[in-house]
């Protein structure tokens, strides 16, 4: 029973690691297909804009939080 | 799987990566023969692309704290010292505990390599070929710890994790955006773009937050 929580526990931590971020990923993506379905290729630029700027926003969030 | 064998003997942890091994590829021909098979392409291009880009992301995001020095560096040497220091202690005797803990470990790390076998396998429509690059990759892994008998301390690991997650970020990035409806300017040619892209964002944030090194 153990080995199957810690099996589903894995599966989940393949993805999420931090809800907020993953919340956050979701979101923009979510964004970025209501986005693409009325702009096109253009509204991939922000999309990709979005998706990079969380990688850089979320790294000082954690680094600011392990600091305290 | 190395710290188990060398420690309690290898018939029992033998056994127990063969039983993960066999799960894992149930679990590859499964799922992946189930979405090569029964889920329409855009579908399966947009729910592959958001899961190998959160899965990539983790990755990345691991990878910019360790190279800022704001997490340690995953020490393959010491967990293995670890691992034998307690397995040492442990009761002798009862083979199982090595069945189970190469099993566990086996199967468990083995997981990350299914999905990615199955998400690139799946979505591009080339499962036996991402299955030979998952082989192979097992094979190369499992011939090192033969012939070295020592844990694989000498691989750059973050290194290969941040590129691993700065591609696998970017083929999620591509593959969801395609599974939205969008056309990328010049096809799969724009994934070297967002590769470019990811590595950039990442090399900002690892200047951002910099620290002293940690061991």
């Amino acid at each position: 029973m153990s080995f199957l929580r810690a099996a589903a526990s894995e599966v989940i931590g393949l993805f999420v690691g931090d809800w907020v971020q993953s919340a956050t990923i979701v979101v923009i993506l979510a964004a970025g297909w209501f986005a693409v379905s009325h702009l096109g290729a253009w509204a991939l630029v922000p999309l990709v804009l979005l998706l990079a700027g969380q990688v850089v926003w979320f790294a000082r969030a954690e680094a600011r939080r392990s600091s305290r | 799987m190395l710290a188990v064998g060398l420690t309690r003997g290898w018939r029992a942890p033998l056994l127990g990566a063969a039983a993960a091994l066999v799960s894992l590829g149930a679990l590859v021909v499964f799922f992946g023969e189930l979405i090569v098979t029964h889920v329409p392409e855009s579908g399966l291009k947009l729910l592959v692309g958001t899961l190998l880009l959160l899965f990539g992301l983790r990755w990345l995001h691991k990878a910019v704290l360790r190279s800022a020095g704001v997490v340690a560096m995953h020490d393959e040497e010491r967990a293995y010292q670890e691992t034998v220091g307690q397995l040492r202690e442990a009761a002798a005797g009862r083979d199982w505990v090595g069945f189970v803990l190469a099993l566990k470990g086996v199967f468990l790390e083995g997981l990350e390599v299914v999905f990615i076998v199955i998400a690139v396998g799946g979505t591009g429509k080339s499962l036996p070929v991402a299955v030979a690059g998952g082989v192979a990759a097992m094979v190369v892994v499992a011939a090192v710890g033969v012939a070295v008998r020592h844990p694989l301390a000498q691989v750059p690991e973050n290194t290969l994790k941040y590129a691993v997650g700065v591609v696998l970020t970017s083929l999620g990035t591509f593959w969801a955006a395609e599974g939205m409806g969008a056309k990328w300017p010049l096809d799969f040619v724009s994934i070297f773009a967002l590769v470019i892209i990811y590595l950039a964002a990442s090399r900002i944030a690892v200047t951002l937050i910099r620290r002293p090194v940690l061991a």
